[in-house]
Protein backbone atom coordinates (compact mmCIF):
# COMPACT_ATOMS: atom_id res chain seq x y z
CA UNK A 1 0.00 0.00 0.00
CA UNK A 2 1.05 4.03 -0.37
CA UNK A 3 0.84 5.50 2.63
CA UNK A 4 1.65 9.24 3.22
CA UNK A 5 2.85 10.56 6.23
CA UNK A 6 3.27 14.26 7.69
CA UNK A 7 6.37 14.25 10.56
CA UNK A 8 7.54 17.15 12.36
CA UNK A 9 10.99 17.36 12.20
CA UNK A 10 13.50 19.83 14.09
CA UNK A 11 15.20 22.01 12.48
CA UNK A 12 18.82 20.64 12.83
CA UNK A 13 21.32 18.82 10.70
CA UNK A 14 20.59 14.90 9.96
CA UNK A 15 17.23 14.87 11.37
CA UNK A 16 15.45 13.80 7.97
CA UNK A 17 18.11 11.00 7.22
CA UNK A 18 17.60 10.15 11.14
CA UNK A 19 13.93 10.27 10.47
CA UNK A 20 14.24 7.70 7.48
CA UNK A 21 16.28 4.89 8.93
CA UNK A 22 13.07 2.70 9.72
CA UNK A 23 11.22 3.47 6.47
CA UNK A 24 14.25 1.73 5.64
CA UNK A 25 14.86 -0.91 7.78
CA UNK A 26 11.18 -2.19 7.72
CA UNK A 27 11.08 -2.40 3.96
CA UNK A 28 9.47 1.20 2.50
CA UNK A 29 9.95 2.03 -0.66
CA UNK A 30 9.97 6.03 -1.01
CA UNK A 31 8.33 7.61 -3.86
CA UNK A 32 8.61 11.42 -2.45
CA UNK A 33 9.62 13.86 0.22
CA UNK A 34 8.68 16.89 0.45
CA UNK A 35 9.76 19.57 3.09
CA UNK A 36 7.55 22.52 3.79
CA UNK A 37 9.79 24.93 5.42
CA UNK A 38 7.29 27.37 4.36
CA UNK A 39 4.74 25.82 7.27
CA UNK A 40 7.43 25.69 10.36
CA UNK A 41 5.51 25.60 13.43
CA UNK A 42 5.74 28.38 16.42
CA UNK A 43 7.73 25.70 17.94
CA UNK A 44 10.50 25.71 14.81
CA UNK A 45 9.32 22.36 13.67
CA UNK A 46 9.77 21.76 9.72
CA UNK A 47 6.73 19.57 8.73
CA UNK A 48 8.22 16.87 5.88
CA UNK A 49 5.60 15.00 3.73
CA UNK A 50 6.87 11.60 3.19
CA UNK A 51 5.18 8.88 0.34
CA UNK A 52 6.04 5.50 0.35
CA UNK A 53 4.98 2.37 -0.31
CA UNK A 54 4.65 -0.27 2.16
CA UNK A 55 3.69 -4.60 2.73
CA UNK A 56 1.35 -3.98 4.85
CA UNK A 57 0.32 -2.38 7.79
CA UNK A 58 2.29 -4.56 10.66
CA UNK A 59 5.19 -2.80 8.65
CA UNK A 60 3.70 0.52 8.40
CA UNK A 61 2.93 0.38 12.59
CA UNK A 62 6.90 -0.79 13.03
CA UNK A 63 7.81 2.15 11.47
CA UNK A 64 5.70 4.54 13.00
CA UNK A 65 6.18 3.19 16.37
CA UNK A 66 10.21 3.44 15.80
CA UNK A 67 9.66 7.21 14.72
CA UNK A 68 7.59 7.65 17.86
CA UNK A 69 10.47 6.06 19.96
CA UNK A 70 12.97 8.80 18.46
CA UNK A 71 11.12 11.61 19.17
CA UNK A 72 9.46 11.98 15.88
CA UNK A 73 5.90 13.74 15.95
CA UNK A 74 3.30 12.36 13.28
CA UNK A 75 0.78 14.71 12.24
CA UNK A 76 -0.79 13.19 9.42
CA UNK A 77 -1.20 9.99 8.29
CA UNK A 78 -2.95 8.67 5.54
CA UNK A 79 -3.55 5.66 2.57
CA UNK A 80 -2.84 7.37 -0.83
CA UNK A 81 -5.21 7.93 -3.76
CA UNK A 82 -4.54 4.27 -5.83
CA UNK A 83 -3.09 3.01 -2.64
CA UNK A 84 -5.26 -1.01 -2.81
CA UNK A 85 -4.51 -3.54 -5.67
CA UNK A 86 -6.52 -6.29 -5.60
CA UNK A 87 -6.02 -8.97 -8.18
CA UNK A 88 -8.99 -11.30 -9.47
CA UNK A 89 -8.84 -13.87 -11.97
CA UNK A 90 -11.93 -14.73 -14.67
CA UNK A 91 -12.29 -18.06 -16.43
CA UNK A 92 -14.73 -18.64 -19.02
CA UNK A 93 -16.03 -17.09 -22.06
CA UNK A 94 -13.91 -13.72 -21.64
CA UNK A 95 -14.38 -12.10 -24.56
CA UNK A 96 -18.29 -13.08 -26.12
CA UNK A 97 -19.25 -11.68 -22.44
CA UNK A 98 -17.58 -8.56 -23.77
CA UNK A 99 -14.90 -7.81 -21.31
CA UNK A 100 -15.31 -3.94 -21.98
CA UNK A 101 -18.54 -3.90 -20.81
CA UNK A 102 -17.00 -5.47 -17.85
CA UNK A 103 -14.18 -3.29 -17.58
CA UNK A 104 -16.09 0.04 -18.12
CA UNK A 105 -18.59 -1.38 -15.42
CA UNK A 106 -15.75 -1.34 -12.91
CA UNK A 107 -14.28 1.94 -14.15
CA UNK A 108 -17.73 3.65 -13.64
CA UNK A 109 -17.53 3.36 -10.02
CA UNK A 110 -15.95 6.11 -8.09
CA UNK A 111 -12.55 5.83 -7.05
CA UNK A 112 -11.68 2.61 -8.92
CA UNK A 113 -9.96 1.59 -11.82
CA UNK A 114 -9.10 -1.87 -13.82
CA UNK A 115 -5.66 -0.95 -13.81
CA UNK A 116 -4.00 -4.07 -16.17
CA UNK A 117 -5.57 -6.94 -17.72
CA UNK A 118 -3.86 -9.98 -18.62
CA UNK A 119 -5.89 -12.26 -21.05
CA UNK A 120 -5.03 -16.26 -21.90
CA UNK A 121 -6.84 -17.59 -25.16
CA UNK A 122 -8.12 -21.08 -24.58
CA UNK A 123 -8.71 -23.08 -27.45
CA UNK A 124 -11.06 -22.17 -30.18
CA UNK A 125 -14.66 -22.80 -28.33
CA UNK A 126 -12.72 -23.20 -25.11
CA UNK A 127 -13.28 -20.97 -22.09
CA UNK A 128 -10.55 -18.43 -21.99
CA UNK A 129 -8.81 -16.70 -18.44
CA UNK A 130 -8.11 -13.21 -17.76
CA UNK A 131 -6.32 -11.78 -14.82
CA UNK A 132 -7.47 -8.41 -13.51
CA UNK A 133 -6.05 -5.90 -11.29
CA UNK A 134 -8.35 -3.17 -9.54
CA UNK A 135 -6.89 -0.44 -8.14
CA UNK A 136 -8.80 1.86 -5.67
CA UNK A 137 -8.71 4.54 -3.31
CA UNK A 138 -8.94 2.67 -0.47
CA UNK A 139 -10.18 -0.49 0.88
CA UNK A 140 -14.12 -0.05 0.92
CA UNK A 141 -13.87 0.98 -2.99
CA UNK A 142 -11.61 -2.21 -3.07
CA UNK A 143 -14.60 -4.15 -1.57
CA UNK A 144 -17.06 -2.78 -3.67
CA UNK A 145 -15.50 -3.53 -6.66
CA UNK A 146 -14.74 -7.02 -6.16
CA UNK A 147 -18.54 -7.47 -5.18
CA UNK A 148 -19.72 -5.69 -8.33
CA UNK A 149 -17.73 -7.69 -10.38
CA UNK A 150 -18.43 -11.24 -8.71
CA UNK A 151 -22.13 -9.96 -9.44
CA UNK A 152 -20.97 -9.57 -13.32
CA UNK A 153 -19.37 -12.54 -13.32
CA UNK A 154 -22.74 -14.81 -12.00
CA UNK A 155 -24.60 -13.31 -14.71
CA UNK A 156 -21.59 -13.62 -17.22
CA UNK A 157 -21.38 -16.83 -15.77
CA UNK A 158 -17.95 -16.55 -15.20
CA UNK A 159 -15.99 -18.12 -12.51
CA UNK A 160 -14.28 -15.85 -10.39
CA UNK A 161 -11.08 -16.46 -8.28
CA UNK A 162 -10.23 -13.36 -6.18
CA UNK A 163 -7.55 -13.12 -3.44
CA UNK A 164 -7.22 -14.70 -0.26
CA UNK A 165 -7.49 -11.70 1.74
CA UNK A 166 -10.73 -10.16 -0.20
CA UNK A 167 -14.31 -10.09 1.12
CA UNK B 1 -9.53 -49.31 27.95
CA UNK B 2 -12.31 -51.80 26.49
CA UNK B 3 -13.18 -50.46 22.48
CA UNK B 4 -15.37 -51.48 19.56
CA UNK B 5 -14.51 -50.95 16.66
CA UNK B 6 -17.58 -50.37 13.84
CA UNK B 7 -16.10 -50.15 10.32
CA UNK B 8 -13.17 -52.16 9.82
CA UNK B 9 -11.71 -50.46 6.10
CA UNK B 10 -9.11 -48.45 5.73
CA UNK B 11 -9.00 -46.05 8.80
CA UNK B 12 -10.22 -49.20 10.80
CA UNK B 13 -7.04 -50.98 9.80
CA UNK B 14 -5.34 -48.36 9.62
CA UNK B 15 -6.42 -47.93 13.63
CA UNK B 16 -5.92 -51.73 14.12
CA UNK B 17 -2.54 -51.60 13.07
CA UNK B 18 -1.32 -48.49 15.22
CA UNK B 19 -2.97 -50.72 18.51
CA UNK B 20 -0.80 -52.95 17.28
CA UNK B 21 2.33 -51.31 16.78
CA UNK B 22 1.82 -48.54 20.14
CA UNK B 23 0.63 -51.19 22.30
CA UNK B 24 3.35 -50.84 24.80
CA UNK B 25 3.90 -47.29 23.95
CA UNK B 26 0.79 -46.92 25.07
CA UNK B 27 0.74 -48.55 28.49
CA UNK B 28 4.04 -47.06 29.38
CA UNK B 29 3.54 -43.62 28.39
CA UNK B 30 -0.02 -43.18 28.76
CA UNK B 31 -1.33 -45.96 31.38
CA UNK B 32 -3.44 -47.42 29.02
CA UNK B 33 -4.09 -51.03 27.64
CA UNK B 34 -6.49 -50.73 24.79
CA UNK B 35 -8.53 -53.91 24.48
CA UNK B 36 -10.31 -54.27 21.30
CA UNK B 37 -13.54 -56.41 22.21
CA UNK B 38 -15.60 -56.63 19.48
CA UNK B 39 -14.92 -55.28 15.57
CA UNK B 40 -18.05 -55.22 13.16
CA UNK B 41 -17.89 -54.04 9.66
CA UNK B 42 -21.18 -53.91 7.12
CA UNK B 43 -20.72 -58.15 6.29
CA UNK B 44 -20.50 -59.44 10.21
CA UNK B 45 -18.91 -59.02 13.95
CA UNK B 46 -16.95 -60.48 16.20
CA UNK B 47 -16.59 -60.16 19.78
CA UNK B 48 -14.39 -61.54 22.54
CA UNK B 49 -14.75 -59.61 25.79
CA UNK B 50 -11.27 -61.22 26.78
CA UNK B 51 -10.05 -59.35 23.84
CA UNK B 52 -9.49 -60.10 20.59
CA UNK B 53 -5.71 -60.63 18.55
CA UNK B 54 -5.59 -57.83 16.40
CA UNK B 55 -2.70 -59.16 14.28
CA UNK B 56 -5.17 -62.02 13.61
CA UNK B 57 -8.03 -60.20 12.94
CA UNK B 58 -6.21 -57.60 10.79
CA UNK B 59 -4.99 -60.96 8.71
CA UNK B 60 -8.08 -62.72 8.44
CA UNK B 61 -10.37 -59.46 7.64
CA UNK B 62 -7.37 -58.70 4.48
CA UNK B 63 -7.65 -62.25 3.58
CA UNK B 64 -11.55 -62.91 3.67
CA UNK B 65 -12.80 -58.94 3.41
CA UNK B 66 -15.02 -59.40 6.48
CA UNK B 67 -13.75 -59.53 10.45
CA UNK B 68 -16.40 -61.78 10.51
CA UNK B 69 -13.54 -64.58 9.15
CA UNK B 70 -12.26 -64.16 12.73
CA UNK B 71 -12.36 -67.15 15.37
CA UNK B 72 -16.03 -66.75 16.20
CA UNK B 73 -17.28 -64.25 13.62
CA UNK B 74 -20.65 -63.98 12.97
CA UNK B 75 -22.22 -62.88 9.83
CA UNK B 76 -25.33 -60.26 9.38
CA UNK B 77 -25.81 -56.66 9.97
CA UNK B 78 -24.72 -56.69 13.53
CA UNK B 79 -23.63 -53.31 13.89
CA UNK B 80 -26.17 -51.90 16.53
CA UNK B 81 -26.65 -55.39 18.79
CA UNK B 82 -23.04 -55.05 19.33
CA UNK B 83 -22.99 -51.44 20.28
CA UNK B 84 -26.11 -52.06 22.39
CA UNK B 85 -25.19 -55.28 24.04
CA UNK B 86 -21.10 -55.78 24.30
CA UNK B 87 -19.58 -54.34 27.49
CA UNK B 88 -17.25 -51.50 26.39
CA UNK B 89 -16.44 -48.20 27.20
CA UNK B 90 -15.52 -45.99 23.39
CA UNK B 91 -17.40 -46.87 20.42
CA UNK B 92 -15.13 -45.81 17.23
CA UNK B 93 -17.71 -44.82 14.03
CA UNK B 94 -15.33 -45.53 11.75
CA UNK B 95 -17.93 -46.61 8.33
CA UNK B 96 -18.31 -44.43 5.20
CA UNK B 97 -19.53 -40.71 5.06
CA UNK B 98 -23.19 -40.29 3.57
CA UNK B 99 -23.38 -36.90 3.55
CA UNK B 100 -27.21 -36.36 2.93
CA UNK B 101 -28.43 -38.88 6.10
CA UNK B 102 -25.48 -39.05 7.87
CA UNK B 103 -26.18 -42.89 8.06
CA UNK B 104 -24.98 -46.05 9.16
CA UNK B 105 -23.03 -43.77 11.46
CA UNK B 106 -25.54 -41.25 12.45
CA UNK B 107 -28.24 -44.33 14.45
CA UNK B 108 -24.42 -45.70 15.53
CA UNK B 109 -23.24 -42.76 17.44
CA UNK B 110 -26.44 -41.96 19.01
CA UNK B 111 -26.71 -45.64 20.36
CA UNK B 112 -23.75 -45.68 21.36
CA UNK B 113 -23.99 -42.52 23.38
CA UNK B 114 -27.62 -43.59 24.79
CA UNK B 115 -25.66 -47.20 25.81
CA UNK B 116 -23.49 -44.80 28.03
CA UNK B 117 -20.18 -45.49 25.49
CA UNK B 118 -17.99 -42.92 24.70
CA UNK B 119 -17.67 -41.99 20.77
CA UNK B 120 -14.59 -41.63 18.89
CA UNK B 121 -15.57 -40.74 14.82
CA UNK B 122 -13.79 -39.45 11.66
CA UNK B 123 -16.84 -40.17 9.69
CA UNK B 124 -18.41 -36.33 8.54
CA UNK B 125 -21.57 -37.66 7.76
CA UNK B 126 -23.59 -37.59 11.33
CA UNK B 127 -21.19 -34.34 12.00
CA UNK B 128 -22.69 -32.64 8.77
CA UNK B 129 -26.12 -33.50 9.07
CA UNK B 130 -26.57 -33.56 13.49
CA UNK B 131 -24.00 -31.88 14.80
CA UNK B 132 -25.78 -29.56 18.06
CA UNK B 133 -28.13 -32.97 18.32
CA UNK B 134 -24.94 -35.01 19.02
CA UNK B 135 -23.33 -32.53 20.81
CA UNK B 136 -25.65 -32.28 23.18
CA UNK B 137 -26.89 -35.50 23.76
CA UNK B 138 -23.21 -36.69 24.60
CA UNK B 139 -23.70 -34.28 27.53
CA UNK B 140 -27.04 -35.55 28.05
CA UNK B 141 -25.75 -39.01 28.38
CA UNK B 142 -22.42 -38.06 29.86
CA UNK B 143 -20.19 -39.58 27.46
CA UNK B 144 -16.98 -38.02 25.63
CA UNK B 145 -17.72 -37.41 22.04
CA UNK B 146 -14.46 -36.56 19.71
CA UNK B 147 -14.02 -36.61 15.85
CA UNK B 148 -10.58 -34.90 15.32
CA UNK B 149 -10.03 -37.12 12.40
CA UNK B 150 -13.21 -35.88 10.76
CA UNK B 151 -11.11 -32.69 9.52
CA UNK B 152 -7.34 -32.29 8.41
CA UNK B 153 -7.39 -36.21 8.57
CA UNK B 154 -3.53 -35.90 11.29
CA UNK B 155 -3.18 -32.08 11.17
CA UNK B 156 -4.80 -31.40 14.68
CA UNK B 157 -6.93 -28.72 13.65
CA UNK B 158 -10.00 -28.90 16.14
CA UNK B 159 -7.70 -30.15 19.14
CA UNK B 160 -5.32 -27.23 18.69
CA UNK B 161 -8.12 -24.73 18.43
CA UNK B 162 -10.40 -26.48 21.38
CA UNK B 163 -7.25 -26.91 23.86
CA UNK B 164 -3.90 -24.87 23.09
CA UNK B 165 -6.00 -22.07 21.74
CA UNK B 166 -9.02 -21.75 24.17
CA UNK B 167 -8.02 -18.79 25.60
CA UNK B 168 -8.57 -16.95 21.94
CA UNK B 169 -11.71 -16.00 20.01
CA UNK B 170 -11.60 -17.10 16.51
CA UNK B 171 -11.97 -15.07 14.26
CA UNK B 172 -12.14 -16.99 11.12
CA UNK B 173 -10.62 -20.41 9.80
CA UNK B 174 -9.35 -20.70 6.34
CA UNK B 175 -7.98 -24.20 5.19
CA UNK B 176 -6.61 -26.21 2.44
CA UNK B 177 -8.69 -29.12 3.79
CA UNK B 178 -8.71 -31.76 0.60
CA UNK B 179 -5.88 -33.65 -0.07
CA UNK B 180 -7.04 -34.90 -3.64
CA UNK B 181 -8.13 -31.28 -5.10
CA UNK B 182 -4.62 -29.45 -3.54
CA UNK B 183 -2.84 -32.65 -5.45
CA UNK B 184 -4.51 -32.07 -8.98
CA UNK B 185 -4.26 -28.62 -8.61
CA UNK B 186 -0.37 -28.59 -7.53
CA UNK B 187 0.44 -30.82 -10.57
CA UNK B 188 -1.68 -27.79 -12.60
CA UNK B 189 0.68 -25.98 -11.71
CA UNK B 190 3.88 -27.71 -12.17
CA UNK B 191 2.82 -29.58 -15.28
CA UNK B 192 0.67 -26.75 -17.01
CA UNK B 193 -1.58 -30.17 -17.63
CA UNK B 194 -5.14 -29.78 -17.98
CA UNK B 195 -7.21 -30.66 -15.30
CA UNK B 196 -9.18 -33.63 -16.64
CA UNK B 197 -5.59 -34.93 -17.43
CA UNK B 198 -4.21 -34.45 -14.34
CA UNK B 199 -7.43 -36.04 -12.49
CA UNK B 200 -6.90 -39.67 -14.10
CA UNK B 201 -3.35 -39.72 -13.36
CA UNK B 202 -4.48 -39.04 -9.75
CA UNK B 203 -7.10 -41.98 -10.15
CA UNK B 204 -4.33 -43.92 -11.54
CA UNK B 205 -2.19 -43.39 -8.30
CA UNK B 206 -5.40 -43.59 -5.72
CA UNK B 207 -4.90 -39.96 -4.71
CA UNK B 208 -8.45 -39.25 -6.43
CA UNK B 209 -11.37 -41.87 -5.81
CA UNK B 210 -13.26 -43.66 -9.10
CA UNK B 211 -16.22 -41.15 -8.45
CA UNK B 212 -14.52 -37.66 -7.62
CA UNK B 213 -17.37 -35.57 -7.62
CA UNK B 214 -17.66 -34.76 -3.34
CA UNK B 215 -13.93 -33.69 -4.07
CA UNK B 216 -13.44 -31.68 -7.07
CA UNK B 217 -16.85 -29.79 -6.46
CA UNK B 218 -15.81 -28.67 -3.77
CA UNK B 219 -18.34 -31.15 -1.38
CA UNK B 220 -16.32 -32.77 1.20
CA UNK B 221 -14.48 -29.45 1.83
CA UNK B 222 -17.51 -27.93 2.43
CA UNK B 223 -18.57 -30.52 4.80
CA UNK B 224 -15.23 -29.61 6.95
CA UNK B 225 -16.09 -26.22 7.03
CA UNK B 226 -19.47 -27.01 8.17
CA UNK B 227 -17.63 -29.19 11.07
CA UNK B 228 -15.35 -26.97 12.03
CA UNK B 229 -17.95 -23.81 12.22
CA UNK B 230 -20.36 -25.71 14.24
CA UNK B 231 -17.34 -27.67 16.38
CA UNK B 232 -15.16 -24.24 17.11
CA UNK B 233 -17.59 -21.13 15.92
CA UNK B 234 -19.96 -22.13 17.96
CA UNK B 235 -22.79 -21.99 14.67
CA UNK B 236 -25.51 -24.43 14.14
CA UNK B 237 -24.65 -24.75 10.03
CA UNK B 238 -25.41 -27.16 7.83
CA UNK B 239 -24.08 -28.40 4.26
CA UNK B 240 -26.68 -25.83 2.65
CA UNK B 241 -25.54 -22.96 4.43
CA UNK B 242 -21.80 -23.41 2.48
CA UNK B 243 -21.62 -21.27 -0.60
CA UNK B 244 -19.49 -23.98 -2.60
CA UNK B 245 -17.93 -23.53 -5.98
CA UNK B 246 -15.36 -26.30 -7.33
CA UNK B 247 -12.01 -26.42 -9.34
CA UNK B 248 -13.36 -28.11 -12.34
CA UNK B 249 -13.39 -24.89 -14.63
CA UNK B 250 -9.70 -23.55 -13.33
CA UNK B 251 -7.88 -23.73 -15.77
CA UNK B 252 -3.69 -24.71 -16.54
CA UNK B 253 -3.98 -20.93 -17.92
CA UNK B 254 -5.43 -19.55 -14.81
CA UNK B 255 -3.01 -20.98 -12.80
CA UNK B 256 -0.23 -20.00 -15.33
CA UNK B 257 -1.79 -16.04 -15.02
CA UNK B 258 -1.70 -16.31 -11.54
CA UNK B 259 1.78 -17.30 -10.92
CA UNK B 260 3.00 -14.33 -13.22
CA UNK B 261 1.17 -11.36 -10.45
CA UNK B 262 3.33 -14.32 -7.84
CA UNK B 263 -0.10 -16.02 -6.51
CA UNK B 264 -0.75 -19.42 -6.95
CA UNK B 265 -4.55 -20.94 -7.05
CA UNK B 266 -5.76 -23.42 -3.95
CA UNK B 267 -8.96 -24.50 -3.13
CA UNK B 268 -9.70 -22.75 0.26
CA UNK B 269 -12.57 -23.31 2.41
CA UNK B 270 -13.52 -19.85 5.02
CA UNK B 271 -15.59 -20.26 8.23
CA UNK B 272 -16.49 -17.02 10.09
CA UNK B 273 -19.82 -15.97 11.62
CA UNK B 274 -22.31 -15.04 8.84
CA UNK B 275 -20.39 -16.41 6.04
CA UNK B 276 -19.16 -19.72 5.08
CA UNK B 277 -17.86 -20.69 1.96
CA UNK B 278 -15.66 -22.88 -0.38
CA UNK B 279 -14.40 -21.95 -3.74
CA UNK B 280 -10.58 -21.69 -5.65
CA UNK B 281 -8.89 -18.74 -4.41
CA UNK B 282 -5.64 -16.51 -5.24
CA UNK B 283 -3.16 -17.57 -2.56
CA UNK B 284 0.37 -15.86 -2.66
CA UNK B 285 3.66 -17.99 -3.42
CA UNK B 286 5.12 -18.39 -0.04
CA UNK B 287 1.82 -17.61 2.10
CA UNK B 288 1.37 -20.87 4.96
CA UNK B 289 -2.19 -21.98 2.79
CA UNK B 290 0.39 -22.18 -0.43
CA UNK B 291 1.16 -26.32 0.18
CA UNK B 292 1.77 -28.58 -2.31
CA UNK B 293 0.90 -32.44 -3.43
CA UNK B 294 -1.90 -34.23 -0.84
CA UNK B 295 -0.73 -31.91 2.29
CA UNK B 296 -3.59 -30.11 4.14
CA UNK B 297 -2.73 -26.62 5.96
CA UNK B 298 -5.24 -24.34 8.02
CA UNK B 299 -4.76 -20.76 9.69
CA UNK B 300 -6.81 -19.77 12.44
CA UNK B 301 -7.72 -15.98 12.32
CA UNK B 302 -7.52 -15.01 16.31
CA UNK B 303 -7.84 -11.97 18.76
CA UNK B 304 -4.90 -12.34 20.66
CA UNK B 305 -2.33 -15.05 18.90
CA UNK B 306 -3.63 -12.83 15.68
CA UNK B 307 -2.50 -16.01 13.32
CA UNK B 308 -1.79 -19.34 13.80
CA UNK B 309 -1.15 -21.95 11.12
CA UNK B 310 -0.56 -25.57 10.71
CA UNK B 311 0.19 -27.95 8.01
CA UNK B 312 0.15 -31.93 7.44
CA UNK B 313 -1.28 -34.92 5.62
CA UNK B 314 -5.17 -34.67 6.00
CA UNK B 315 -5.39 -37.90 4.40
CA UNK B 316 -4.08 -41.70 4.92
CA UNK B 317 -5.25 -44.69 7.41
CA UNK B 318 -1.82 -44.65 9.40
CA UNK B 319 -1.64 -40.59 9.26
CA UNK B 320 -5.21 -40.73 10.34
CA UNK B 321 -4.65 -43.33 13.29
CA UNK B 322 -2.69 -40.20 14.46
CA UNK B 323 -6.00 -38.44 15.34
CA UNK B 324 -8.00 -41.56 16.30
CA UNK B 325 -5.33 -42.51 18.57
CA UNK B 326 -5.01 -39.08 20.00
CA UNK B 327 -8.73 -39.02 20.56
CA UNK B 328 -8.70 -42.00 22.87
CA UNK B 329 -5.80 -40.47 24.99
CA UNK B 330 -7.77 -37.30 25.32
CA UNK B 331 -10.55 -39.20 26.75
CA UNK B 332 -8.57 -41.18 28.92
CA UNK B 333 -7.17 -37.81 30.35
CA UNK B 334 -10.60 -35.95 30.65
CA UNK B 335 -11.99 -39.18 32.96
CA UNK B 336 -9.08 -38.66 35.06
CA UNK B 337 -6.60 -41.78 33.72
Amino acid sequence: MLVKVVMELEDVPGQLLKALEPISRFGGNLQSIMHQRERKTPLGRVPVMLIFEIGDRTRLNRILAALRAMGVRVTQLGEREGAVRTTALLVGHIIHTDIRDTIDRLNALKGVMVSDLSLAMGAPGKESTARMTITADDEKRADLAISNLQRIADRKKLLMITSLEAV
Amino acid sequence: MRIVLIGFGNLGRGLGRALVQKASFLHKTHGIVPRVVAAVDEFGAVVDEKGLNLARLLEAAGRKRTVAAYGAGKRGKLALKVIEDVEADVVYELTPTNIRTGEPGLTHIKRAMLAGKHVITSNKGPLVVAFRELDSLAKRCGVEFRYSASVGGAVPVIGLAKKLLAGNEIQEIRGVLNGTTNYILTRMSTEGAPFEVVLREAQELGVAEKDPTLDIEGIDTACKITILANSLLGMDARLKDVKISGITRVRPEAIRLAQEAGQTIKLIGIAKRGSLEVGPKLVPLGHPLAVGGTLNAVTFELDLAREISITGFGAGPKETSSSLLGDLIDIHRTLGG
